[in-house]
């Protein structure tokens, strides 16, 4: 720290102000969600609002702490404050299990996850190596440790098991893609073996996100295409299966990618684009052929398991209960909603809404604030995203930003799949919506990790590159 | 390598989401309205309360039909505890199979609704709903189990409401109550599954009044199916409001003894108040005791009983029975040909048996001698007259003239149409014009040869004893009827505008005399073939007939007024297959009617027995 200057002088008012209006909006959906007429009073601690509230005022108590510390001390020990995580992670295997879990470390309520823990431990270590790794020359070794790193906590969030944790764990890949870390040792490791093949570098290893996004995609497509007959009005009598016209409509768009190549490339770049095109087409038949194949041979119940997340069945009331009742509070809500405190589907004491004060707390606000409130909740979250990602961009340091763009990715993915589940696009998993959801785990740890960066933001003139 | 740009790879991945997201929730909360829906079908439960229906009074003030108060064994399964089916079967008189078979009745059954979208019927039981175990039992019926149910958790009684008829007669005329079916339930949002709706008769005709208006009540409820609170404080809950009050015309006690006169006969009566149109008595022999169609236990059992029954008690005769008129028409022929001016008074036609056939009788001298005699030659003269007018020179265009206005006539006494009365069910019988011939014979291929028994009533017209009714009215009032209906008041409102309107037949006023006087001459002077109906110290006008029934014996018929001066009643009696002409059966019947509505007695004892112990036999 420079002489002379405040604590605060750098510090980024504006995100710390969005952190405290979500708090605040979260705490009050929470009593209005859980409001028990008897226990009018918002601190009454032997309501859920009133224990949100201690886990406020202890969340800004820590996230004071934290702000305290210098902030070279998360570089510095970022590796016992992983091991601390993990250590946590094993113990909490051996406590007793609450709904089928072994998530929980303390005692009743007042117990704590480490699994939300961990995302901050891990955050660090993979920021403190990656900002280490020089991009320009990964090895295999670089590659395997920075994956080892996130594996190990995803797996032992797996044995709890803890399916949201797990697949938040996934969001450590967006940075590991923007700081440039790539697959390409390990695939042309096994590439490479094919006898007269020499790749010095593979595209696929460097771009795995836009990869990872094009998979999904055209897996999706497949799924929802398999059920599928297709038929043309100039063609009578001809009709195609779903898994047919998927890999038609490839055909036709690699012919149309090779014609367009045809004019615009230079000679040279033709045979590449050529080369390209076929062995992109080929790869991304044979996933459809995989996903379509899989998908037929799936035992009956997977594959309505499947079918109902992706819409193509329907059972309101029992598969698909917690999701038919979360949309329908909030698809109630209307323009401007019911009215603060007049949820009728997803209020505690209506119960139709399972965990509405949890993982489902979009729904009671959804319900009471409408579109309105809709819309101003995911402003508020897309412009504290994109303030993080402003931050991350800011710092001088690798360090900083991959842990800043870590905050802003794991903050991406909760939101994204919470809200995701409460509107039919994401599918049931537990997650909490950061700040907002009552529990006390998932608000210290979100704390925690929004004063760690707010700390290393306000001292990012201190480092040096 | 610089990898900078990638961070558009993940602002674009989060500005994305937030895009479709916004889109999305923008779609659910505003512009879709099935989530809406959805929460409502949740967490809102419309609790409707059903007003018992509005009562019917009759003329004089006698309730004629009333609600009662039945109970309905409602269960839930999910608060039974403990139950043990051998004790609950002894109490409610069952036996222990009849007990579980009633179990799984309702889970199967109940509850099932009909998916518009899907097409599928779904069964929706759950255990936390109540459902009726035993329906509609009697005050007595509940009242022997309802101090045991404590011992039953689970079970409890409710109260419902259904009509029931003081007086057993009228059955023709209120109809009757049954479940709504499914097209009903799904064209008018009012009805739930398992409410009545009204379906023959007045029953039916004033479904909108008498349903009156339900009351609802909107309760936000949990997932486990209990009332939290309700729904906005009440702002959309509306109190149920019993339908008004209906007044018939109908004089009950002269129902009553109609149905008694014509009991073991097929027939009808109808009498009319001339003066307001009010229909005094509608009896449609044989008829049913309308108690035996009260609710659904009753209806399994009686209703099939009822419409296999040969001689159709559903059927409402009065209104949809087509029947010839035979002589009675002769009195408006005779108006047509006075109003026309091809006969007057003193017009006398021999009675030549030789063009149509005749009973014996000295040949009329002048009309109402005619009317007297229901001399068959001397309307095929006066028939002739008005159909054939010489304004044509061929004798086909002739009748086509004639007859067409012949048919404006008769279409001017309200026949040949449905008449606008406030019941369903009826019919127009047929009035036959130019055109119905035509397309018999063809164009200009018939004259009056051809059409000439509508002069007596038989061939092709047709009414129905309403119409008759009617046309005895008409007469009873010199030219104008007001429109036959059954309710004089809705609540306290006074008859519907249509029943204030009379309707002036074409015949002036002053043609009238001349048939009331043969009319009476048919009861009161001796020969006439009506004096069965003649009364002591009333003077009955009235007019015979004798349908020719090619399936059996002749039906008798016979329409009236009295008294003379301001009529009171105008009646038409129609009894079928009675052996004997209009003057042998359906006149005494019509005398009687009169006199029980006129003096509320009769003194007419060994007339009276003779009708009620009349028996008629028919062929199915």
């Amino acid at each position: 720290m420079r002489q002379g200057e405040s604590l605060v002088a750098h510090f980024d008012w504006v995100l710390f102000a969005v952190y405290m209006v979500l708090l605040i909006m979260g705490v009050s959906t929470v009593y209005s969600t859980a409001y028990n007429e008897d226990h009018p009073f918002l601190f009454d601690f032997s309501q859920k609002y009133g224990k949100q509230m201690i886990w406020l005022v202890v969340s800004l108590f820590l996230g004071l702490m934290v702000f305290l510390i210098d902030s070279d001390i998360y570089r510095k020990f970022c590796l016992p404050i992983y091991f601390f995580t993990l250590i946590m992670l094993v113990i909490v295997l051996f406590m007793p299990p609450v709904n089928g879990a072994r998530a929980w470390l303390g005692i009743g309520s007042l117990g704590i996850q480490p699994a939300e823990f961990s995302k901050i431990g891990t955050g660090l270590l993979l920021a403190r190596f990656i900002s280490n790794v020089n991009v320009k020359q990964q090895t295999i070794q670089t590659v395997l440790i920075a994956n080892a790193i996130i594996l190990v906590p995803m797996v032992l969030i797996l044995l709890q098991p803890d399916a949201g944790t797990f697949v938040v764990f996934t969001s450590f890949l967006f940075v590991m893609y923007r700081e440039g870390i790539t697959y390409d040792p390990l695939i042309l490791k096994v590439v490479n073996i094919i006898p007269g093949v020499k790749f010095k570098q593979t595209w696929v290893g460097s771009h795995f996100i836009p990869i990872l996004f094009v998979v999904v995609f055209l897996s999706l497509v497949t799924l929802l295409m398999s059920n599928e007959k297709i038929s043309f009005d100039f063609l009578p009598g001809i009709i195609l299966s779903g898994y047919w016209s998927v890999i038609l409509s490839l055909t036709i768009f690699a012919l149309f990618l090779s014609f367009v190549f045809r004019f615009i490339a230079s000679k040279r770049d033709r045979n590449r684009a050529s080369l390209i095109v076929l062995i992109g087409y080929v790869l991304a038949s044979f996933l459809s052929t995989v996903v379509n194949f899989g998908f037929q041979g799936l035992a009956e119940h997977q594959k309505d398991r499947i079918e109902l997340f992706l819409g193509l069945k329907e059972d309101p009331d029992g598969e698909d209960y917690n999701r038919n009742r979360a949309m329908a509070a909030v698809g109630s809500g209307g323009m401007f909603g019911k009215g603060y405190n007049n949820a009728s589907v997803a209020s505690v004491e209506s119960n139709h809404v399972p965990e509405s004060e949890t993982d489902f707390i979009f729904c009671p606000f959804a319900e009471e604030w409408g579109f309105f409130g809709t819309l101003i909740l995911v402003s508020l979250y897309m412009f504290m995203l994109l303030r993080i990602v402003m931050i991350a961009e800011r710092q001088r340091s690798a360090f900083n930003r991959v842990y800043a763009y870590m905050v802003a990715m794991i903050l991406f993915y909760h939101f994204a799949i919470n809200i995701g589940m409460n509107i039919g696009f994401a599918p049931v998993i537990g997650i909490p919506l950061p700040f907002f959801s009552y529990g006390g785990s998932s608000m210290m740890s979100f704390s925690m990790m929004m004063f760690i960066l707010l700390k290393l933001d306000s001292q990012r003139r201190d480092v040096l590159q | 390598m610089n990898f900078d740009t990638r961070k558009y790879v993940l602002i674009t991945f989060i500005v994305l989401v937030g895009v479709i997201y916004t889109l999305r929730l923008f779609y659910m909360q505003v512009i879709d309205d099935s989530w809406t829906l959805r929460a409502q079908e949740i967490a809102e439960k419309r609790k409707e309360i059903t007003p018992p229906r509005g009562v019917l009074f009759d003329r004089n003030g006698k309730k004629i039909v009333a609600n009662r108060t039945y109970y309905n064994l409602m269960v839930v399964e999910a608060n039974m505890k403990n139950f043990d089916t051998s004790e609950f079967a002894e109490l409610i008189g069952w036996t222990n199979q009849q007990v579980r078979e009633r179990f799984e009745a309702i889970r199967e059954g109940e509850g099932k609704y009909y998916n518009k979208h899907t097409g599928k019927t779904t069964s929706n039981y759950q255990k936390i709903r109540a459902y009726p175990f035993i329906k509609e039992m009697t005050l007595e019926e509940v009242a022997r189990i309802a101090p045991h149910l404590e011992n039953f958790p689970g079970f409890y009684e409710e109260v419902t409401s259904m009509r029931s008829y003081p007086f057993a007669n009228g059955a023709n005329i209120v109809g009757y109550l049954s479940e709504v079916n499914r097209e009903e339930v799904e064209e008018d949002r009012f009805y739930k599954p398992g409410n009545n709706i009204g379906r023959a008769g007045i029953e039916r005709f004033y479904e909108q009044e008498l349903r009156g208006r339900k009351g609802i009540k909107y309760i936000v409820t949990s997932a486990l199916n209990n009332a939290i609170e309700s729904y906005a404080g009440g702002k959309y809950d509306t109190t149920a409001k019993q339908g008004p009050q209906l007044t018939l015309g109908v004089d009950i006690i002269l129902q009553a003894y109609g149905e008694k006169l014509l009991k073991g006969k097929r027939g009808c009566i109808v009498a009319i108040e001339p003066s307001t149109g009010e229909i005094l008595s509608l009896v449609s022999a044989p008829s049913y005791d309308p108690n035996l169609l009260i609710g659904k236990r009753n209806i399994s059992t009686n209703y099939s009983q009822l419409l296999l029954d040969p001689s159709k008690p559903l059927y409402p005769r009065p209104l949809a029975a087509e029947y010839p008129p035979g002589s009675t028409f002769k009195l408006l022929n005779s108006l047509i040909g006075l109003q026309e001016g091809v006969i007057t008074p003193e017009s006398g036609f021999p009675c030549n048996k030789s063009v149509v056939g005749c009973h014996d009788h000295t040949s009329a001298g002048n009309l109402a001698d005619a009317i007297k005699h229901s001399c068959n030659p001397y309307y095929y003269a006066v028939m002739r007259r008005i159909i054939q007018q010489n304004k044509k020179k061929s004798a086909f265009e002739d009748a086509n003239v004639g007859l067409s206005l012949w048919t404006k006539y008769m279409h001017s006494f309200g026949l040949g149409k449905k008449l606008n009365t406030d019941i369903t069910g009826l019919r127009s019988g047929l009035i036959p014009d130019p055109a119905y011939y035509d397309k018999w014979y063809g164009h200009h291929r018939w004259a009056f040869s051809t059409i000439r028994s509508i002069s007596i009533g038989q061939g092709e017209v047709m009414l129905t004893p309403l119409h008759m009714a009617n046309v005895a009215a008409t007469i009873a009032n010199r030219g104008w009827y007001i429109t036959p209906h059954f309710v004089k008041s809705i609540g306290k409102s006074g008859p519907a505008k249509e029943y204030k309107w009379r309707h002036y037949a074409m015949v002036d006023k002053k043609h009238y005399n001349v048939i009331i006087e043969g009319m009476r001459r048919v009861v009161h002077v001796s020969g006439g073939t009506g004096k069965r109906a003649k009364l002591k110290d009333i003077i009955v006008c009235g007019k015979t007939g004798t349908v020719q029934n090619p399936h059996g014996d002749d039906h008798s018929v016979f329409i009236a007024f009295a008294p003379m001066y301001q009529p009171k009643i105008a009646i038409v009696v129609f009894i079928e297959n009675a052996k004997g002409g209009g003057g042998l059966w359906a006149a005494p019947t019509a005398g009687l009617m009169i006199e029980k509505y006129l003096t509320r007695k009769v003194m007419e004892k060994d007339r009276e027995k003779t009708i009620m112990e009349a028996q008629f036999t028919y062929r199915e």
